[in-house]
């Protein structure tokens, strides 16, 4: 009877253990695209991924579209990008994606995504430039963050050739003939120079002080080069003992043009863009978007748009702005389309902190 | 020992369990427990408190591989919710709450007690989720005793273990120390790189030696003092994730504890006396991003409690602590100090039969200067229908910052409030003893909220900071079932565990926040577990089975990692001779060869054994 009893109660005991068993399966992600889609007339979106030993992913976002396609990378190779997923350009076809923390670079097919191989031996590379069809200039911050350096990269063997000692932290680079000028924002450290190599000949012509940290850099419509300093943290981090500068460098003769100086000691502008014709500059300070014409002499107390972004981009087929939110950093991030005078158009969700855009 | 049946013996029986218990049994009664006894973790003896907690309870233990930092989630909670107690004394580390479970050796302990639910109100800061209590205890009169125990296992896995104990009528001296190296160089699939290569994990090798060292001396008839040490040293690679191509960075961790004891047990009170010292050093080295961090921190814990009966229905216990906390690494700009002093008090009213019990906790707890909330927990346990077991707790409880939250440069955040909530519980048991067949059956279901959830986010100029910002509601139901069948020479033992946790955001940061109302990121929902003993006379073979579900790895939900399913058996084999024991024994674990990964991307070994030889020797004494 009793045994009885220990039994029913075993099955009952049972019965609701396997009942509670609710089936918890995730849902598909739909923005997930097949094998077979091709990538044209829009824009690449990196993902960095989340932090620690999670990978990041490659959004596209058609100019067409309202959603974007995300993780197309992995979709089509059955692999993921790896770890902190930097940024990405095409170069004759052949897109170049740059993983951070993984020290590689990811070679794709521009249009479908099929994987064509991996240069490794990168030390936190950061940007890719396309310099001829088999020469390239890959940024690195180098050990720690604490040093800084351009890798040559041959595209046909798809190894590092030589090393290219720049300032520390080597970021963004622009093109102006055969020179290519390197914004050297610090690293994990502190710098204040533009190095400026020769393309032809992989050695640096010089070097020029313009101010504290300048991670970005654009050519304008006359050839000059515009750098934005992002200034400098005191020890303690809590107020900006350096702030943040908009330089211009004459493209030819390297002489600073124009130096402007950010008032606050608290915030830092980030993300130089400028729009298709190359006569209007846009960043993000004090959590806005300002523009800065360039012929301008003073800086802009008026914003286009009053919100900041972690990552900006133009179009430069219709100077819409593309402004990233990584929201908390651990889920997916957004994407802010607005209209050339700062009209918001839609959001469109992409992946795990939106970091870089390249237009297609 | 000290066990679970303990709370209800007699107070009769007070005196004589009250040498071993600190108050945790006598005001928790309302609390859900599990109880690790002695031979289970003998059956882990050449295994850490991580692996223990992952196979034989439902703690999710969040583990980077093998060997690796593992941190423990208590119904979801977070890894620095849980209070981590070494005979009472909080091991949370002050700069990040957090304890790396794998740094335990299961030989180092005599009983582990799980304690669910929160338990602020009688262990302080940190006791969110719930509390792991582990414990050393002795018996006097045993004679001399020596334990040696050696492994070998896959990986160059290679432990040696050696205890010597003198038990006389009224002193017990140990002595343990350990020994552990590893390669841990195992095989896997990197699903993360190009046509999915098998590689074998790198940057991977441990080392690890330490040693322990008790003394229990019964001055009197009513007095007994005890002093501990506990020296270990542990020098580990840490291996790269499946996305990173290589990971060259170290860690060495040293820690030294002492702690000491006086009681005093007479029979209308008891005074009990503690203190504690613990020195920590901690030092990372990347090469790769040029970081060598070094770490040191330092806690200074006295308490002084008594306990004493108004009346023959209720048992009061008041208690004062004093803990100093001081830290330093280069991320701070100075070394830091905290003082935290509490004031406690319990009071427990219960029948004669000590069948119904009911129990008030209080704690109000000082942090430098500042008065942290006043935190309570009530519950009521008691016997109904003959074999059935109720208790029903409500319980406030805070967490207090670390000092990283506090004071990293750049980001800390002094102004940071300490996390706090209410959680209920309620259990039910059915436990019956039938000739040789023992029968227990429990069911617990558990609600909890934690306010002002400390989150690190990059700020309006894009430097990480630690926010009051989020706010979790956890709530999920626990089964347990077990079988036992006993008799002189056979023992069968059949045990079932299941939880179903669900562990949500509730406060929306910004507009249209699609991690509102989500699961935390590496919280299970389901897990379950099953094990199977089967023994004759010396010789044993158990099959353990741990199930996993989906874990989210983004706070929306949107990216998550597969359940797994992970097999392992055990073979034991005892030869007894007059005055020693000889064990040989054989684990094999994952041996279904399953796939899998607790981290995304942190690789797990597949099929892997260890087999040892365990010989204990004893003399009585003349």
């Amino acid at each position: 009877m009793k045994t009885n009893k220990i039994l029913l109660f075993t099955a009952i005991t049972f019965g609701t253990i396997f009942t509670s068993c609710k089936k918890d399966d995730p849902e598909p992600d739909p923005t997930t695209p097949t094998a077979s889609t091709t990538y044209d007339n829009g824009v690449f979106v990196t993902n960095e991924g989340p932090f620690g030993s999670g990978t990041g992913t490659l959004s596209f976002i058609s100019r067409s579209g309202a959603v974007a396609y995300n993780d197309i990378f992995e979709a089509k190779n059955t692999f993921p990008l790896g770890n902190i997923v930097q940024s990405m350009s095409i170069h004759n076809t052949k897109g170049y994606i740059v993983v951070n923390n993984s020290g590689k670079v990811e070679i794709v097919d521009g249009s479908t995504m099929a994987s064509e191989g991996t240069i490794t031996g990168f030390t936190y590379p950061r940007y890719f430039l396309g310099i001829d069809n088999s020469k390239a200039f890959v940024t690195e911050w180098g050990t720690g963050g604490l040093a800084g350096s351009v890798k040559v990269v041959d595209l046909v063997t798809k190894t590092i050739t030589a090393t290219i000692t720049t300032g520390k932290g080597a970021e963004n680079m622009v093109k102006v003939g055969n020179k290519v000028f390197v914004a050297c924002g610090g690293g994990f450290d502190n710098d204040s120079v533009v190095t400026v190599i020769d393309a032809l000949t992989n050695v640096v012509d010089t070097t020029i002080f313009v101010g504290a940290n300048p991670s970005y850099i654009q050519v304008d419509a006359n050839n000059n080069v515009w750098v934005l300093c992002k200034g400098k943290q005191n020890a303690t981090w809590t107020a900006l003992e350096q702030t943040g500068k908009l330089v211009r460098l004459n493209g030819t003769s390297y002489s600073t043009e124009l130096s402007l100086s950010f008032a606050s000691t608290s915030s830092q502008p980030t993300n130089l863009v400028v729009n298709a014709a190359k006569t209007t500059l846009y960043y993000n300070y004090s959590g806005k978007l300002y523009a800065h014409a360039i012929t301008a002499t003073s800086l802009n107390a008026t914003a286009t748009i009053n919100r900041s972004f972690y990552a900006l981009g133009i179009d430069p087929v219709n100077d819409q702005f593309y402004g990233s939110d990584a929201v908390d950093f651990s889920s997916n991030g957004k994407v802010i389309r607005y209209t050339s005078a700062g009209v918001t158009i839609d959001s469109i969700t992409v992946g795990v902190i939106p970091g870089n855009f390249y237009f297609k | 020992m000290l066990n679970v049946a303990a709370q209800t013996d007699s107070i009769r029986q007070l005196n004589v369990v009250e040498i071993k218990a600190t108050r945790s049994l006598y005001f928790s009664s309302a609390s859900k427990f599990q109880l690790i006894d002695s031979a289970t973790l003998e059956r882990y003896s050449n295994n850490n408190l991580a692996d223990l907690l992952a196979h034989e309870s439902m703690v999710f233990i969040k583990s980077y591989g093998l060997g690796s930092l593992a941190s423990s989630s208590f119904r979801g909670a977070g890894s620095s919710h849980t209070a981590v107690l070494w005979n009472g004394f909080n091991l949370q580390s002050s700069m990040h709450g957090m304890i790396d479970l794998s740094l335990i050796p299961a030989n180092f302990l005599n009983t582990v007690q799980l304690q669910f639910g929160s338990a602020s109100a009688l262990w302080g800061s940190g006791a969110v989720g719930g509390a792991i209590h582990l414990n050393n205890s002795n018996t006097f009169n045993k004679g001399i005793s020596v334990y040696s125990n050696t492994s070998f296992g896959s990986f160059f896995d290679k432990q040696q273990q050696l205890s010597f104990e003198l038990s006389k009528k009224r002193i017990v001296s140990t002595l343990k120390v350990f020994n552990h190296d590893a390669k841990n160089d195992f095989e896997f699939t990197n699903r993360a790189q190009y046509g999915k290569p098998i590689q074998r994990q790198r940057n991977a090798e441990l080392k690890q030696y330490g040693l322990l060292q008790e003394n229990y001396i019964q001055i009197n008839q009513f007095q007994l003092l005890n002093t501990r040490y506990w020296y270990q040293y542990s020098d580990r690679q840490m291996p790269p994730s499946m996305t990173q191509n290589v990971n060259v960075s170290i860690q060495k961790d040293e820690s030294s504890r002492f702690t000491t004891e006086w009681q005093l047990n007479k029979n209308k009170y008891s005074v009990n006396v503690r203190a504690a010292y613990f020195d920590e050093k901690l030092y990372y080295e990347d090469s790769l991003s040029a970081l060598f961090s070094k770490s040191h921190s330092q806690s200074a814990i006295v308490e002084l409690e008594t306990k004493f009966s108004i009346t023959k229905y209720d048992m009061l216990n008041i208690g004062v602590n004093n803990t100093n906390n001081s830290a330093y690494t280069e991320s701070y700009n100075k070394r830091y100090n905290q003082n935290r002093s509490s004031v406690f008090a319990s009071y427990r009213l219960h029948t004669l039969n000590l069948k119904w019990n009911a129990i008030l906790n209080v704690r109000q707890e000082f942090l430098n200067s500042q008065v942290l909330p006043f935190t309570s927990s009530f519950g009521v346990d008691g016997n109904v229908f003959k074999y059935f077991y109720l208790k029903l707790n409500v319980a406030q409880h805070y967490r207090i910052p670390t000092f990283n939250d506090l004071y990293w440069v750049p980001g800390g955040n002094p102004n940071l409030l300490p996390e706090s909530g209410l959680s209920e519980d309620a259990t039910i048991a059915y436990k019956q003893v039938l000739k040789k067949v023992k029968v227990e059956l429990e069911a617990a279901a558990f609600n909890r909220e934690i306010k002002n959830w400390v989150i690190w986010q990059p700020d309006v100029s894009g430097i990480w900071s630690p926010q009051n910002i989020q706010e979790v509601w956890s709530r999920g139901l626990e089964y347990k079932l077990n079988v036992n069948y006993r008799t002189s020479k056979w023992e069968v033992l059949v045990s079932g565990l299941y939880n179903y946790v669900l562990s949500t955001n509730q406060k929306s940061v910004s507009a249209n926040d699609a991690t509102l109302h989500k699961q935390l990121i590496y919280v299970p929902i389901q897990n379950s577990q099953g094990n199977f003993l089967i023994q004759y006379k010396g010789t044993s073979i158990s099959y353990n089975h741990i199930y996993v579900g989906y874990r989210y790895t983004s706070s929306d939900n949107k990216n998550y990692i597969k359940p797994y399913s992970v097999g392992n058996v055990r073979l034991s084999h005892d030869v007894v001779l007059t005055g020693a024991k000889i064990k040989v024994y054989a684990q094999f674990n994952n041996v279904f060869n399953e796939k899998y990964e607790i981290i995304e991307y942190r690789a797990m070994p597949l099929l892997n054994y260890q087999l040892g030889l365990a010989i204990y020797f004893n003399e009585k004494n003349k």
